[in-house]
């Protein structure tokens, strides 16, 4: 075991020297601003609408989905959205909470939310895929393994680095987001309060469960789901990386298969076995917010075991794989 | 190497540090979403400051905020641009009174009858518009003398203008029969509904949109709708005329011998030339 920790130390040295981390930082440094002022505009002109009071633009957003509702050209899949939508919405009315007050924390909360099934996991890729395959790019995989270590723990000192690695990653979302958004919208709201517990059954929603929690510890819920999925989406990366020769293959498999993730998300709901591909289970914070999963029959637990599952199968796969096989040219 | 040592200390620190919370959080989230805490805190609720509750005239108003409610002539179906009476009858306040005018909300739906206008008006947010605004437009009534009146204009080629709230009604026409006898129910919730507004917002001013005969030019509907809609109109003028600050604006007559020029392809609702007629006639009531 003693020998492992060095290794990691290395790994860990390698990618900060290596600079993909701050290639992450520099992508978020550069699309954070761009969302917030997209969203500062987009608020600006909500406030001229509507007087600056969030109640009425609620009830003109409730009496608009309502109105949707009665048309035929909309398909039924979309009108049990709505009708979710509406009945959330309404909670928030009746309980006089803006689901959408302006600040720092709340802008966070919207952006972790809406990264978790494809930027976040693109940035974990950066990292990820490079791992093991771009020690095949550059040759240097030959001078890793001629050491005197045993290679499941070359394999494994990478995969502990890269999970560190994760964690940073959100981190470093979380933080950059708040700090820029903080700048336009102001760094308070962390005790604001946010409803959680909406059930869902059918296109009805079971509002015996619902309760309030602060924003921070909404938060702390959410990026611990983001965790989840950002860990099962490395290691399968993780995978593919040791799998493929090359860094720019296994960015374009991961990439292909997030990307049909949420087109599928969006057609789903038909063939029903889809829910068993991780892609579409990618989007664990709806179950904290209430929004209606992509496929009937899908739940936080049944979401977390076939990620799980996958996870696994693809550490098997990796240890088994790199262990065997022969390193050539 | 002094550079090597910083970096795997912190960069360790920190994600391990990170690790551990977001795992606090994982763990949390699944308890959170499998047996949630009921009721742990209920929410104060700040309370609502309320109009200033001067029963001005509308004359001595700075500002006019509008809201409208009801069917679908409150929100404006068929008109091309989408503007509707509430819109027009906004712009046109503005213009000729030169005071600002700001609509706070359309709440205007599809589809709406008296019964469902009657439980709306019991939402939270719904009462909140109303007790801010000064002028309360009302279109409410055509879905329930008219009921599948929709449903014919579809058969006619027209999806856009269907009704929400009447899954029910499974080639239904509309129907002489079906006209005369929606009439006692439905006034009396009209009765309902201006009472309740009333109670809602006792200063404001509300103004009524009379009915109209869509189907003036079918030779089996002109006598009977006629009828129905001058009856429900005069229930309507009875009980508005028991309050103060009540209008009904007539648009019975605009639309007898112009359906062609006023009525939009589906048949049922104005068209963009329609509503501004209505819509001047609400500035009219109102002013």
């Amino acid at each position: 075991m003693s020998s492992i920790l060095p290794l990691i130390k290395n790994e860990c040295i390698k990618i900060i020297k290596k600079k993909r981390f701050y290639v992450v930082l520099l992508i978020l440094l550069i699309l954070v601003p761009i969302f917030t002022y997209a969203q500062m505009k987009s608020s600006e002109l909500s406030r001229d609408k509507f007087n600056g009071d969030w109640r009425l633009e609620l009830q003109q957003q409730i009496t608009d989905n309502q109105n949707s509702l009665g048309s035929n050209r909309i398909p039924e899949e979309w009108k049990k959205y709505r009708l979710i939508f509406v009945q959330q919405l309404q909670y928030y009315l009746d309980h006089n909470v803006n689901p959408k007050e302006p600040n720092g924390v709340t802008f966070t909360r919207e952006f972790m939310d809406n990264s978790i099934s494809l930027f976040i996991p693109l940035l974990i890729m950066a990292i990820a895929s490079d791992i093991v395959s771009g020690e095949r790019t550059t040759g240097t995989i030959k001078m890793l393994l001629t050491r005197p270590v045993k290679r499941w723990k070359v394999l494994l000192s990478k995969m502990i680095t890269m999970i560190m690695f994760v964690s940073l990653i959100i981190l470093s979302t979380f933080a950059i987001s708040y700090l820029i958004s903080g700048a336009f919208f102001g760094y308070v709201g962390f005790n604001m309060p946010v409803f959680t517990g909406f059930q869902i059954s059918g296109s009805n929603v079971d509002m015996s469960a619902v309760h309030a929690v602060p924003q921070w510890e909404y938060l702390l819920m959410q990026c611990g789901l983001i965790w989840f999925v950002a860990v099962t989406v490395a290691l399968l990366a993780f995978m593919v990386s040791v799998l493929v020769k090359s860094t720019a293959a296994s960015i374009v498999v991961m990439m292909a298969a997030l990307i049909a993730g949420t087109i599928l998300t969006n057609m789903a709901s038909a063939w029903t076995s889809a829910k068993y591909l991780f892609m579409v289970n990618l989007q664990l914070t709806s179950y904290l917010a209430g929004t209606p999963a992509p496929i009937e029959g899908m739940n936080l637990n049944f979401s977390l075991i076939v990620l799980g599952i996958w996870a696994l199968v693809s550490v098997i796969v990796s240890f088994t794989v790199f262990t065997k096989r022969d390193i050539l040219n | 190497m002094n550079s090597s040592k910083w970096i795997w200390r912190s960069v360790s620190i920190v994600s391990i540090v990170t690790t551990l919370v977001l795992l606090v959080g994982f763990i949390y989230a699944i308890k959170d979403v499998n047996a949630p805490q009921v009721g742990t805190e209920a929410i104060e609720r700040p309370s609502q400051q309320l109009g200033e509750g001067v029963a001005d005239s509308m004359d001595s108003k700075k500002e006019y905020k509008i809201a409208a409610i009801g069917d679908s002539l409150a929100k404006g179906t068929g008109d091309e641009t989408g503007s509707g009476f509430v819109k027009r009858s906004v712009e046109g306040l503005a213009k000729s009174s030169g005071k600002k005018t700001t609509l706070l909300n359309n709440l205007g739906i599809n589809g709406l009858t008296t019964d469902g206008l009657v439980t709306k008006l019991d939402e939270e947010g719904v009462q909140y518009v109303l007790k801010q605004s000064d002028v309360i437009i009302l279109s409410i009534g055509g879905n329930d003398l008219f009921q599948g009146a929709q449903l014919l204009s579809s058969a006619k080629g027209e999806s856009e203008t269907s009704a929400g709230a009447e899954s029910t009604n499974s080639a239904h026409e509309v129907t002489a029969e079906k006209i005369q006898s929606a009439l006692p129910k439905a006034s009396a919730q009209l009765k309902v509904v201006l009472e309740k507004i009333r109670v809602i917002n006792p200063d404001s001013y509300i103004v009524y949109v009379g009915l109209y005969n869509p189907f003036g030019d079918m030779k089996e509907l002109k006598t009977v709708g006629n009828e129905a809609v001058t009856r429900w109109n005069n229930v309507a003028l009875t009980t508005i005329n028991k309050y103060e600050n009540m209008t009904l604006v007539p648009t019975y007559d605009l639309f007898t011998h112009n359906l062609k020029r006023y009525l939009s392809s589906d048949h049922f609702h104005p068209n963009a030339e329609g509503y501004q007629q209505i819509a001047n006639r609400i500035v009219q009531g109102i002013q």
